[in-house]
């Protein structure tokens, strides 16, 4: 652990990012191309909304819109929500630990260019004759088996995400190998900040689940094109065994698109609270309980099947409430008489916390089986995942970015701007979302294109599709606000919200090497410390 | 180091753990195998880490260790560009979307990946 090494002087033409392999440029990159795919599958989205803000309506045909929610939903998933955490603990991770650089920085690169790839493929599809896939994102065989989904876009929604989980393994391997070995001195694996614990988690949760769906995703190539029959049954395959593999990896996905942003609202509420974090340890052990846990749910999406074993999976899906729970406490015990300050990123962490709310009780709703077999396949279910992913992940995805944008970029993102932005946020999506549990209720299936004008049908999807554009203008006003403040462009310091992490250390953005000093670590908050001395010294280690 | 292994070891044992009793369970097959896979690949690493890196000394893991500890001789200058990965990833790329689209994509990114071979072979020496 002696050798030290010095980086060349960094490159900023195009060739110079295409060519990176600094983890900062990378992380960049991630970010930038999964909020790309977001703004690709939002539009997708408005459109599926559009399309139901009317019974009877006919903005799209049927395979259009099969194809949309396919599109929207993949992109979402494999190319958004999880990325996005990537592209975050890319610049991160190395910044926190105090170390120069992930551990392979080349695989790195490679894992983001698979990514990339793997997503242009998927969309690829829409080019094609027949269309882009349209089996949903979950892809059911034999719904995606060549008999029924004869089209070249299913072929390239398998070859896509395959490209994508293989790359997310990757980064999951790149992730574990960096915080295990490449901690500064001092930073012992209870002072890492607890974003890092999370992609810790994660990254094991990756290693564990995507195995999975590559080996799913093999078998559904080799029925469609090697004469396989792996989902027959007339043939000796199995009708589920798709559903078996898929939502092996499926449930713990849900896990990695949330774990990450239990660690970005762990990290911003102790900031804008004034106060250490509640229960460190308790936060740590729930990452790895809630991990250890959603490994053994995955077929609670198979309730209806009526192949599984339903009171084990419910079991075990109610006990992930427990550390869920715990986290929530925390949280809560954090700002407890805290000083906290309304900016933008603790609002949108307050949002994440009362969306997240309501997606986690509809979630131990549906674990209980008498009441999943009324909600499957209904807009209950629809709105359960979206208060989860959207009113969850996205909440906590904007949190980050106003919280971090001065460190990546040196510039903080208008305050005002950001507090629109926010709020039409918040109120869209619950205007969007929560009409979509009386729709369920009612009976109205997911992955319908038009549905029949009766009862409350009509008038709560037209209140859905109102809440959604006021989304977009949410979303516009953070464009706006982009713009704005890269034009403004007034610089801030190394440490511009007081924070705790070892990031804030270094400047805004850092250099290559990212850190020129580093200060004494003696506990998990080492820029506080190095602050305020007087009271490190009087804080029980 | 040690909390490393310590993680690899518990998830390793809780995954052996609920695959026994998701089979005493539910007496499912998929599922089983699975669980158990999931276990092979935790104890594998965690093994790993037992034979190859118990030794491993690192200041990071240490309470007391100063900021100064970690630095010593310069080794040289280490890029931080590459072109390899972006190449890499365009061959892997062209084959696997050359299986569902046309033979001569895939086959010209075999043709990338004997390159990328060459390249490391050449590069080694």
């Amino acid at each position: 652990m002696s050798a030290a090494a010095v980086a060349a002087p960094p490159r900023n033409d195009l060739l110079g990012w295409i060519t990176t392999t600094d983890h900062k440029r990378i992380g960049i990159l991630y970010l930038t191309t999964s909020l790309g795919y977001f703004f690709v599958a939002g539009a997708l989205a408005l459109v599926i909304r559009t399309q139901l803000a009317h019974p009877n309506a006919t903005v799209v045909s049927a395979h259009a819109f099969a194809q949309l929610f396919t599109l929207h939903g993949t992109a979402m998933i494999f190319l958004f929500v999880a990325p996005f955490a990537l592209g975050l603990a890319n610049f991160l991770i190395p910044l926190q630990i105090g170390a120069p650089d992930m551990a392979f920085p080349r695989l790195n690169a490679l894992s983001y260019w698979m990514f990339l790839f793997g997503g242009l493929v998927i969309f690829a599809g829409a080019a094609t004759n027949e269309g882009a896939a349209a089996a949903g994102w979950t892809s059911y065989a034999p719904l995606a088996t060549i008999k029924i989904s004869t089209g070249l876009g299913q072929d390239l929604w398998i070859v896509g995400v395959f490209l994508v989980s293989v790359a997310t393994i990757m980064t999951s391997i790149n992730f574990i190998t960096t915080v295990f070995v490449y901690r500064a001195p001092g930073m012992t694996m209870w002072r890492i900040p607890i974003f890092t614990w999370e992609m810790v988690a994660t990254s094991l949760l990756v290693f564990m689940a995507f195995p999975a769906l590559a080996a799913d995703l093999l078998l559904l190539f080799v029925d469609r094109h090697l004469g396989g029959h792996a989902f027959d049954p007339a043939h000796g395959g199995n009708a589920i065994l798709w559903q078996h593999l898929f939502w092996f990896f499926g449930h713990p996905e849900v896990y990695v698109m949330i774990l990450p942003y239990f660690g970005v609202i762990s990290e911003i509420i102790p900031v804008f609270s004034r106060k250490p974090i509640f229960g460190y340890t308790g936060l740590v052990i729930s990452a790895f309980a809630i991990a250890g846990l959603s490994m053994g749910v995955w077929a609670h999406h198979m309730f209806t099947t009526g192949a599984v074993n339903n009171p084990f999976f419910s079991f075990v899906s109610f006990l992930i409430a427990v550390p869920t729970g715990v986290k929530f406490f925390n949280w809560i015990a954090t700002m407890w008489r805290g000083s906290i300050s309304f900016q933008t990123p603790m609002l949108f962490s307050l949002g994440f916390l009362m969306n997240f709310l309501l997606g986690g009780i509809t979630g131990v709703m549906v674990a209980s089986p008498p009441i999943d077999f009324q909600a499957q396949d209904s807009y209950f279910v629809v709105a359960h995942m979206h208060y989860v992913l959207g009113g969850g992940s996205l909440f906590a995805i904007f949190a980050a970015l106003f919280f971090w944008w001065p460190k990546m970029f040196g510039v903080k993102l208008h305050e005002r701007l950001g507090t629109w932005c926010f709020w039409l946020l918040f109120v869209g999506f619950n205007v969007t979302f929560f009409p979509m549990h009386l729709l369920g209720i009612d009976g109205m299936p997911r992955r319908v294109f038009t549905y029949a004008s009766e009862g409350q049908l009509p008038a709560l999807n037209l209140i859905a599709t109102l809440g959604s554009y006021v989304m977009l203008a949410g979303v516009l006003v953070f464009c706006w606000n982009v713009v704005v403040s890269t034009l403004k462009r007034e610089p801030v310091g190394a440490d511009p919200w007081r924070a705790n992490s070892l990031e804030w250390w270094t400047t805004s953005p850092p250099p290559e090497h990212n850190f020129d000093t580093l200060p004494p670590i003696r506990s998990e908050r080492p820029v506080f410390d190095a602050h305020h001395p007087d009271v490190a010294a009087r804080t029980p280690r | 180091m040690m909390i490393g292994l310590r993680l690899f070891i518990s998830s390793a044992v809780f995954s052996i753990a609920i695959a026994i009793a998701y089979w005493l369970v539910a007496h499912e097959i998929v599922g089983t195998f699975l669980l158990a896979f999931m276990a092979f690949a935790l104890t594998f690493v965690a093994g790993y880490m037992i034979v190859a890196e118990r030794e491993a000394d690192l200041y990071g893991d240490r309470d007391d260790a100063k900021v100064s500890d970690g630095a010593g001789e310069l080794v040289g200058t280490f890029t931080t560009r590459s072109p390899l990965p972006i190449w890499t990833a365009l061959a892997v790329t062209c084959i696997f979307l050359g299986l569902v689209v046309s033979p001569t994509l895939a086959g010209l990114g075999v043709i990338a990946a004997l390159l990328l071979g060459a390249f490391f072979i050449v590069q080694s020496r």
